[in-house]
């Protein structure tokens, strides 16, 4: 088999399309597969991938591996990593992108490890280096980034961050071999016993206005006015860590590193001090605004406009110039 | 004081930890535009300034070690690390947690950045401590965020592996026991049954790790940890997988326009006016 470029894409919605991020990984993977002088293929693992097949060809795919089955909708490491083990081998590939998502975290040290390789997750740049490719990601949260260089005989496993690539345009009625790879039994060593929510409300990472609080806030309580804005500027509410770790906000409204990664129009830091680790969720919305009442706060750093106030004088404030605007 | 079962009875759990400099120290130097790169160029040069500690998720790890003891379940619970000579420094305070014993396999390749490596050697100590029956990590260490170490273990030992635990609990009996395992995921939280052996990365939502009272740290450092060499394991001097290359620190420039006003309420409407004129509101 020629050597491709791999994007691996894997708890494919039954019938869904490509994500985002599964667009930007084909658009890493055609720049590095240029470079290197070789073809991109696409490995879609998931319910049912037909439509996302389609859609990875007409993006420039130019070999698609499919294993659609049910029970593959929802992530399964084990049964994932040997389906995608298979899908390098059937692409002769040197190098593997996967693009972000909950579950590169597993998928890319596995499927490194089982095949001798090595992998680098959250890489913000890759690039070739002669005959090879090196990776680029933060560390310490973002306060600075790391070069990597591979030094394993295996496969390249690189799990990428947003944004790094743009998403290839799509021509229609563009067509590429398809091979069906196999799909293994489970092997039964882990199994979901209770699923989480079917949350199917907005989703944090969509908001276009998120207004987020930290632990300036004072008191848990006051987290509601938090809530109260965001839903006055019909926005949704977030949180630093460290007052999901305080009871005061829940997880899934935790910001950040090891949190959601937000892009929205206007991100509101309401006593938040600006850690690197907070601003890795964040530093892509398109207007940043931070209440603090430290001048000093590193959160003004990156902000584009800044109130140095106490917050519980400054959300009253703006939630009533918000309702007001609403009405 | 519950037993430590050696009549091989007891469950047998390794806690993998690693000492990263304080990320809220880097976090600072950072700030203060005074994070430097070192003569190597790829780590930090703090003057000694930022403290090298635990890895927090990994004191989160030994606590969820500690709680499945607590539960009633009899075990023995070895905190393992690879690292420099000073490396070892943390493994006195998971002993003073209430681990039963701990290993350090020094390594001077540890600064590499390189997980597989990292995981090699461990895996080739559990396989050496012989019956390990589960294997706990943190997420990620905070140092370079990737968290490779669990899941290349996880391969390497044939293990199941349940990334991203908020808690664990150990089921059935000396016939048959599995671990029920509760996942952070982002649509919330799951519940996974996992077989032995296993590796198993905790998260921060597991809470606040205890503290070691005085009187164990006492005890505790006394105590030596065990020594192995990493070539007892490698025969590879260097990276193995990965080998972070350079480091780079941004140069950022700030651009914040501070809103002025007599009161809070007069900057607020002073800012709602500005994201307005921009069209950020919408509507
Ligand atoms: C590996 C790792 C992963 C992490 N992941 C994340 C993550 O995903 N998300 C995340 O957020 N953090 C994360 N963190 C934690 C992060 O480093 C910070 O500790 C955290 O973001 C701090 O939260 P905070 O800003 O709310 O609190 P603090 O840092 O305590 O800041 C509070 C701020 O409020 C200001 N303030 C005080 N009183 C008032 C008032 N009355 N009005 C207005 N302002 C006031 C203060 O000046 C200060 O700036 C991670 C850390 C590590 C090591
Ligand atoms: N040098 C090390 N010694 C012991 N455990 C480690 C080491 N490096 C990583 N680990 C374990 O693997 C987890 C993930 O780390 P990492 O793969 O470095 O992000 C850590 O939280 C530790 O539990």
């Amino acid at each position: 088999m020629a050597e491709h470029v791999l994007v691996l894409v894997t708890a494919v919605e039954p019938g869904g399309p490509l994500r985002d991020a599964d667009g930007e990984a084909l658009g890493a993977a055609q720049s590095l597969a240029r470079e290197r002088g070789c073809e991109v293929a696409c490995a879609l693992i998931g319910g049912g991938v037909a439509p996302a097949a389609t859609e990875a060809a007409e993006r420039g795919a130019g070999l698609i591996l499919t294993a659609g089955a049910p029970g593959l909708a929802a992530f399964d490491g084990g049964r994932c990593v040997t389906i995608a083990a298979e899908a390098v081998g059937r692409a002769g590939a040197r190098v593997v992108l996967i693009p972000r998502g909950p579950d590169v975290l597993e998928l890319a040290p596995r499927l490194a490890a089982r095949l001798d390789g090595a992998s680098v997750v959250g890489a913000t740049e890759v690039r070739a280096a002669g005959d090879d490719v090196v990776a680029v990601a933060a560390v310490f949260g973002g306060a600075a980034r790391a070069e990597y260089a591979f030094r394993a005989p295996g496969p390249r496993v690189i799990g990428l961050a947003p944004a790094v690539a743009e998403v290839p345009e799509r021509r229609p009625g563009r067509a590429a071999p398809t091979v069906a790879l196999a799909i293994p039994e489970a092997d039964g060593r882990v199994t979901t016993i209770e699923a989480a929510p079917d949350v199917s409300g907005p989703r944090l990472e969509d908001a276009k206005l998120v207004v987020a609080g930290g632990r300036g806030l004072q008191d848990g309580e006051n987290f509601a006015l938090i809530r109260e804005l965001a839903q006055a500027l019909g926005g949704m509410p977030g949180a630093s860590r460290a007052i999901v770790d305080d009871g005061w906000a829940s997880f899934e409204q935790q910001v950040g590193l090891t949190g959601k990664i937000v892009t929205p129009d206007v991100y509101f830091a309401v006593g938040i001090s600006g850690a690197s680790q907070h601003m890795a969720g964040c530093a892509n919305a398109r207007c940043i605004v931070a209440v603090n009442t430290d001048p000093e706060a590193p959160i003004f750093t990156f902000a584009d406009y800044g109130i140095v106030d106490d917050a519980l004088d400054v959300l009253p404030a703006l939630v009533r110039l918000a309702r007001e605007r609403g009405a | 004081m519950p037993a430590v079962d050696a009549s091989g009875g007891g469950l047998r759990i390794v806690v993998c930890a690693k000492q990263v400099l304080d990320p809220d120290g880097v976090n600072s130097f950072a700030f203060w535009g005074r994070l430097k790169v070192g003569g190597d160029g790829r780590s930090f040069d703090t003057g000694g300034m930022v403290p090298r500690i635990i890895n927090a998720y990994d004191e989160q790890a030994v606590e969820a070690a500690l709680r499945i003891r607590d539960a009633g379940v009899a075990c023995r619970i070895t905190v393992v690390t690879v690292g420099d000579e000073a490396a070892g420094a943390i493994l006195k305070r998971c002993v003073a947690m209430g681990a039963d014993d701990a290993v350090q396999i020094v390594d001077d390749a540890a600064g590499l950045g390189d997980g597989f490596r990292t995981a090699r050697l461990l895996a080739g100590l559990i396989a050496e401590l012989g019956d390990v029956d589960l294997v706990l990590c943190g997420r990620q260490g905070s140092d370079y965020d990737q968290g490779t170490v669990p899941a290349v273990l996880a391969e390497r030992l044939g293990a199941a592996l349940v990334t991203m635990s908020a808690g664990v609990a150990v089921e059935g009996d000396d016939e048959g026991r599995a671990l029920r395992v509760v996942r952070v995921t982002p649509r919330g939280e799951e519940v996974v049954r996992a077989a032995l052996p296993a590796v198993v990365s905790i998260s921060n939502e597991i809470g606040t790790p205890r503290y070691p009272s005085s009187r164990r740290m006492m005890q505790a450092r006394r105590q030596r940890p065990e020594r192995r060499e990493a070539s007892d394991y490698e025969s590879a001097p260097g990276a193995v997988g990965v080998e972070v290359t350079r480091l780079i620190v941004p140069d950022v420039q700030g651009h914040c326009r501070i809103i002025e006003g007599g009161s809070a309420a007069e900057k607020a409407e002073r800012l709602m006016r500005r994201l307005d004129d921009r069209g950020l509101l919408g509507g």
